[in-house]
């Protein structure tokens, strides 16, 4: 099962691509994607329902958030609302450390994206803060990443031992897909996609579209 | 003063406003430098002519922050602008424009902090009828309260 862990609508500030615009992309290219994760930036979407898109494309549209630290930004999955209560996810100042806990407390999953990146990514980070105990998996491949900061993520994920995801970080619809996470076996829900990240059993990938113009 | 403070004490009130007329002129030559093609748009004779829905994110107010906004203009730049459309603009129509801040927020990218200011016009025809809202984003960088 392939999906894609980072992507934004509208609902970001500077997101300008529509769910079902991002739907009808990856049917017309045939991106062999199963789905994807919707990561909004400083909050999480209680309301919103992609039940029929799902239904119509035959894909997981699954809702998560994108939260900001002074380790750089972090994907949490399995947002609740102890969660959302726990810390404020709309500031750019939350400790890293209490995302991380708070997460496993809930039952979510906390993620460091882009690690590569300047001032947003852990590894710059990690060098002049210091460690930071509970990073377990970070995401290694980042369709918006620039030369060399998908290198650095990768380097640092395989030298602490921390597992990898993928997403695109998508914010305009052909951007869908470009990184990816493949899991064994298949899930359905958060919740799946929470056990299936707890497992283990997945790794960040690259997406071949099949069609030549995608 | 950070973004939460800068929130709630510029948030919520109309610092400024403006009046204008609306010729047909001024819509097709929008429209036209747009690469509109539609006569709806294009053409003051047609039955149905109005302005592009962007047509509104052309006006600009006599003030773009409200007196003793502390923004270091030289680090700003235009963010973006996004229109809602309420009701079409005619030509004849004579426009009222309130401007308010709608949101302040921060938040972290390659280059650091950034601010963000979401400046909110409100556009009114005859009769208070509502006929656009267009947020004009303008960001700061390096923004480190």
């Amino acid at each position: 099962m392939i999906l894609d862990l980072h992507s934004h609508s509208i609902a970001s500030d500077d997101g300008r691509a529509k769910v079902e615009n991002y739907c009808q992309w990856i049917a017309r290219r045939a991106i062999p994607l199963d789905g994807f994760v919707l990561t909004e930036h400083r909050q999480y979407d209680f309301q919103s329902d992609y039940r029929a898109l799902e239904d119509r494309f035959g894909l997981l549209i699954l809702k998560a958030s994108e939260v900001e630290t002074e380790y750089g930004h972090v994907l949490v999955f399995g947002v609740n609302e102890d969660l959302r209560a726990a810390f404020d996810f709309a500031r750019v100042d939350n400790r890293l450390a209490d995302v991380l806990l708070h997460a496993r407390r809930c039952g979510a999953v906390a993620v460091p994206c882009h690690p590569g990146r300047p001032k947003v990514g852990l590894c710059a980070h990690w060098e002049t803060r210091g460690p930071v105990a509970g990073v377990e998996i970070v995401e290694t491949l980042n369709g918006g990443s620039r030369e060399g900061e998908n290198e650095l993520a990768l380097r640092y994920a395989d030298a602490q031992g921390w597992r990898r995801i993928g997403g695109s970080d998508s914010h305009i619809v052909s951007h869908i897909g470009r990184c990816a996470t493949r899991f064994e076996g298949s899930f359905q829900g958060i919740d799946g996609l929470v056990a299936a990240l707890a497992s283990g059993r997945f790794d960040a990938c690259r997406v071949a579209s099949p069609d030549p113009l995608a | 003063m950070n973004a939460a403070d800068l929130k709630a004490r510029f948030t919520g009130s109309v610092f400024d406003e403006i009046n204008l007329d609306v010729d047909a002129a001024s819509l097709a030559d929008f429209a036209l430098a747009c690469g509109e093609t539609d006569p709806r748009y294009t053409d003051p004779s047609h039955p149905d002519f109005q302005a592009v829905p962007n047509y509104p994110t052309r006006i600009h107010g006599t003030r773009q922050l409200p007196k003793d906004f502390p923004v270091e203009m030289q680090r700003c730049f235009d963010a973006g602008k996004s229109v809602v459309v309420h009701a079409p603009v005619r030509a004849g129509e004579k426009i009222t424009g309130k401007s308010e801040i709608a949101d302040i927020y921060e938040k972290t990218g390659r280059s650091g902090g950034m601010l963000f200011i979401v400046h909110r016009m409100n556009f009114y025809g005859r009769g208070n009828v509502h006929l656009a809202t267009v947020d004009w984003r303008l960001v700061q960088r390096e923004f480190n309260p």
